[in-house]
C-alpha cells in the first residue's frame, strides 16, 4: 500500500502527521519532489486560470504522484476553531483533486473543528478505507500527532535561536507553503541571504499564540494562515528589523490583510512582495536589495 | 564630504545617464542619451562623451553603476559600487538637498517614492505591475497627438480648464484622451489633464498610505516636465523642488556611493573603445532552466550571472 502526499499547501503544516500516520499503519509513503518551474507549468496547465499560484503548484504535485501510488491524500480543510477558517481554496482541495484526476483513488478527511473530534474521526475513516483495525488506526494517529507536535516545537526552537543572532533580521510574514517552496519563496530567501539578512518565519511563535496576537491588528479576521502571519508581527516586533509580507498572486485573503498591515504598521518598515510565478527576478532583486539597505541604514542611524 | 573623483552611470530602460564628480561632489561632466535597448553601446557612448568633456587630466578613481542594467554595465566598467536605483536616487538627492524628507521619482518605466528621516531612507514604494503614469506612457501619448514629449509641459501650462482623464490605467487614460479630443477639448487642456492623471495615478498607486512631508524633491526624467511638477504642487499643496540635474540624480548617487566606498578602482576611459560581448544560454543542469548571461571583454570572461546555483556558474 503506497500513499502519495503532494508536497504543497497543507503538507508544510501537517506533513509529519501524515507521514507518521501512514507509516505506522505499515504503508509506504511517497512525497512529490520539491517544486520546480516544470512542475508548476504542469500545474498551471491543469488548473483554472483564476486559481492562485500555490493551488496551481498543488495540482502539479498531484500530477507527479499519479501512477506512483495506490492512494493520494487530498483532505479538505475547513476550520480549526470557531473563528479560525481556512481560505476557501482549502475547502475545495479534495474536490479539485477528484475533478482534475478522475479515476485516481483519493484519500480525504474533513478538518472542521467546531467538532473537536473531526480530525480523529477523519483519520479513523481513512484507516478503515485502508482496511486497518480501529485500535491500530487510533494508535497510529496518536503517534503521528505526537510526532507533528515534536516537529513543530523543534522548528519553533530553531527559529527562536535565529532571533538571538546579531544579524539584520526580517520577519517573512507568509504561510509556510510559500516560504518552504523553492519555486516560490526560495528565490526571495536566496536574495535575502545574499544581502546578509536572516529571515525569521512566523513559526518562531506558536500558531495559537499568533492567532490570538493577530487581534491587535484586527478583531474580525478569521483566516487561519493570515492570522498566524500577522500575529507573528505583533509578537516579534521588538526582535526584528523589518517585515516582508509575501503573497502569491492572486491571493484574495492577502490582498485584504496585507493592505491592512501596510496601513496599520507604524513602527517597523514593511514591504509587500507579490510572487506571480513569472520569470525574471530583476524587480524582486531591486526591492530586496533596497529594503536590506534601509534596514542596515536604520541600524547605523538609530543604534 | 571629501572622496575620490568618481564616475557614476545610471543605465535605465529608456535613457542612460553618466556623470563625473570631484571629491566634493561637484559635477565635472555629464551626459544623457537614449538606451535604445543597447545598454553596452549606450554606456560606451556615455563614457566617450564624458572623456571628451573632461579633456584628459582628470583621474577617475572609483566607478558606481545603478539602473536596471547595473550588473552588466558594472562588469563592463569594472565598478567598485553596483547599487539599486532606490538607494542611488536617495543618495543623489541627499547630496544636493541634505534636508529632504520625500523624494518623488518618475522614470521611463518605473516610479518610486522614497521617504527619508535624518538623512536615512526609512521607507520606499515602487510601482508594481504596470508602467501607467511613467515617462514611457507620457511620450507615447504625446506622439499620438503629434507632439514632442518636451512640448507637453508648455501645452499643459497654457491650459485653462484641464480635461478630466481617468488615472487608474493607461488603457482607460488613452481611451479617455481620445474621447475628450473628439468631444472638442483643446490639446492644451488634454495635456494638462494628462499631467494631472499621471500625478493622481502616482499618488494613488505608489504614494498610497505614505506620509508625504516637505521638503519634497522630484526627480527622474519626468521631473523635467513642468506640467507634471505643477500638478504635483496643486495635488500636494506644497513646494516641489526640482534640481537642474534632476534627470541625473541616479548617476550622481551612484558616483557618490562609489566615491565613499572603502576601496576604489583605477578607471581607464579606453573601455569605450574595447570590444566586449555577451552570450546567453539556458542551463540544462536542472528543471530551473536558469538563463545565464556571460560577459566577455575581448576573449576574456569577466563575469556571468543569472544562475541560481553553482552548476550554472561554470
Amino acid at each position: 500500500m503506497t500513499i502519495g502526499l503532494p508536497r504543497a499547501l497543507a503538507y508544510h503544516r501537517y506533513g509529519v502527521l501524515w507521514e507518521t500516520f501512514f507509516k505506522a499503519l505499515g504503508g509506504r509513503v511517497v512525497v512529490s519532489p520539491e517544486s520546480d518551474p516544470i512542475l508548476i507549468a504542469k500545474g498551471e496547465s491543469l488548473a483554472d486560470s483564476e486559481c492562485c499560484l500555490p493551488v496551481k503548484a498543488y495540482l502539479g504535485h498531484l500530477d507527479r504522484l499519479v501512477g506512483n501510488c495506490d492512494y493520494i491524500l487530498a483532505p479538505r480543510f475547513e476550520r480549526i476553531g470557531k473563528n479560525d477558517e481556512f481560505c476557501v481554496r482549502f475547502w475545495g482541495l479534495s474536490d479539485l483533486a477528484r475533478g482534475t484526476f478522475p479515476g485516481v483513488r483519493i484519500l480525504s478527511y474533513n478538518l472542521k473543528s467546531h467538532r473537536p473530534d473531526s480530525e480523529v474521526s477523519g483519520f479513523m475513516k481513512m484507516g478503515k478505507t485502508l482496511g486497518k483495525s480501529q485500535i491500530a488506526v487510533l494508535a497510529a494517529y496518536k503517534k503521528a500527532k505526537q510526532a507533528q507536535l515534536t516537529a513543530d516545537t523543534r522548528a519553533g526552537v530553531n527559529q527562536r535561536l535565529l532571533l538571538d543572532s546579531p544579524a539584520i533580521k526580517v520577519l517573512v510574514a507568509a504561510p509556510p507553503y510559500i516560504l518552504r517552496d523553492p519555486a516560490m519563496g526560495g528565490t526571495l530567501l536566496r536574495l535575502l541571504a545574499r544581502e546578509g539578512v536572516t529571515p525569521i518565519f512566523p513559526e518562531a511563535c506558536g500558531r495559537a499564540g499568533c492567532r490570538r496576537a493577530s487581534k491587535a491588528t484586527s478583531q474580525s479576521l478569521y483566516w487561519v494562515m493570515n492570522k498566524e502571519a500577522i500575529g507573528a508581527i505583533e509578537l516579534l516586533r521588538p526582535r526584528v528589523d523589518g517585515v516582508i509580507l509575501v503573497s502569491a498572486f492572486p491571493c484574495g485573503t492577502d490582498s485584504l490583510v496585507n493592505e491592512l498591515v501596510l496601513r496599520r504598521e507604524k513602527r517597523l518598515p514593511v514591504i509587500q512582495i507579490i510572487l506571480d510565478g513569472q520569470e525574471g527576478e530583476a524587480g524582486l532583486q531591486t526591492r530586496v536589495e533596497c529594503f536590506a539597505d534601509i534596514l542596515k541604514e536604520r541600524r547605523r542611524g538609530y543604534a | 564630504m571629501t572622496g575620490r573623483t568618481s564616475l557614476g552611470v545610471d543605465v535605465g530602460s529608456v535613457s542612460t545617464k553618466g556623470v563625473v564628480i570631484d571629491g566634493d561632489g561637484n559635477l565635472l561632466a555629464e551626459a544623457y542619451i537614449a538606451t535604445q535597448a543597447d545598454p553596452i553601446g549606450a554606456a560606451k557612448q556615455i563614457v566617450a562623451s564624458l572623456e571628451k568633456q573632461l579633456g584628459g587630466g582628470v583621474k577617475v578613481e572609483s566607478v558606481g553603476v545603478t539602473g536596471s542594467a547595473r550588473r552588466l554595465i558594472g562588469a563592463m566598467l569594472g565598478a567598485n559600487a553596483v547599487k539599486n536605483e532606490i538607494t542611488a536616487h536617495a543618495v543623489g538627492a541627499l547630496a544636493r538637498h541634505p534636508g529632504v524628507r520625500t523624494i518623488l521619482e518618475i522614470g521611463g518605466q518605473d516610479s518610486k517614492i522614497i521617504l527619508i528621516k535624518g538623512g536615512v531612507v526609512v521607507d520606499y514604494a515602487m510601482n508594481t505591475l504596470c508602467a501607467a503614469g511613467t515617462g514611457a506612457f507620457l511620450s507615447s501619448q504625446a506622439a499620438r497627438m503629434g507632439m514632442r514629449v518636451e512640448e507637453i509641459a508648455q501645452a499643459a501650462l497654457r491650459a485653462r480648464h484641464p480635461a478630466k482623464i481617468a488615472a487608474r490605467c493607461t488603457v482607460f487614460a488613452e481611451s479617455d484622451l481620445v474621447h475628450k479630443a473628439q468631444a472638442g477639448h483643446s490639446k492644451d487642456d488634454l495635456m494638462a489633464g494628462l499631467c494631472q492623471a499621471v500625478v493622481a495615478n502616482y499618488l494613488s498607486n505608489v504614494g498610497k498610505g505614505k506620509q508625504i512631508r516637505p521638503p519634497i524633491v522630484f526627480q527622474g526624467g519626468v521631473s523635467k516636465n513642468g506640467g507634471v511638477v505643477r500638478a504635483f504642487e496643486e495635488a500636494l499643496s506644497a513646494e516641489i523642488h526640482v534640481d537642474s540635474d534632476s534627470h541625473l540624480m541616479g548617476a550622481v548617487g551612484a558616483a557618490v556611493l562609489a566615491s565613499k566606498a572603502q576601496t576604489g578602482v583605477s578607471f581607464d576611459f579606453q573601455v569605450s573603445r574595447r570590444p566586449c560581448r555577451t552570450t546567453a544560454r539556458e542551463c540544462a543542469g536542472c528543471a530551473n532552466r536558469c538563463e545565464i548571461v556571460t560577459f566577455f571583454a575581448g576573449q576574456l570572461k569577466i563575469d556571468s550571472w543569472g544562475a541560481k546555483c553553482e552548476k550554472g556558474s561554470a
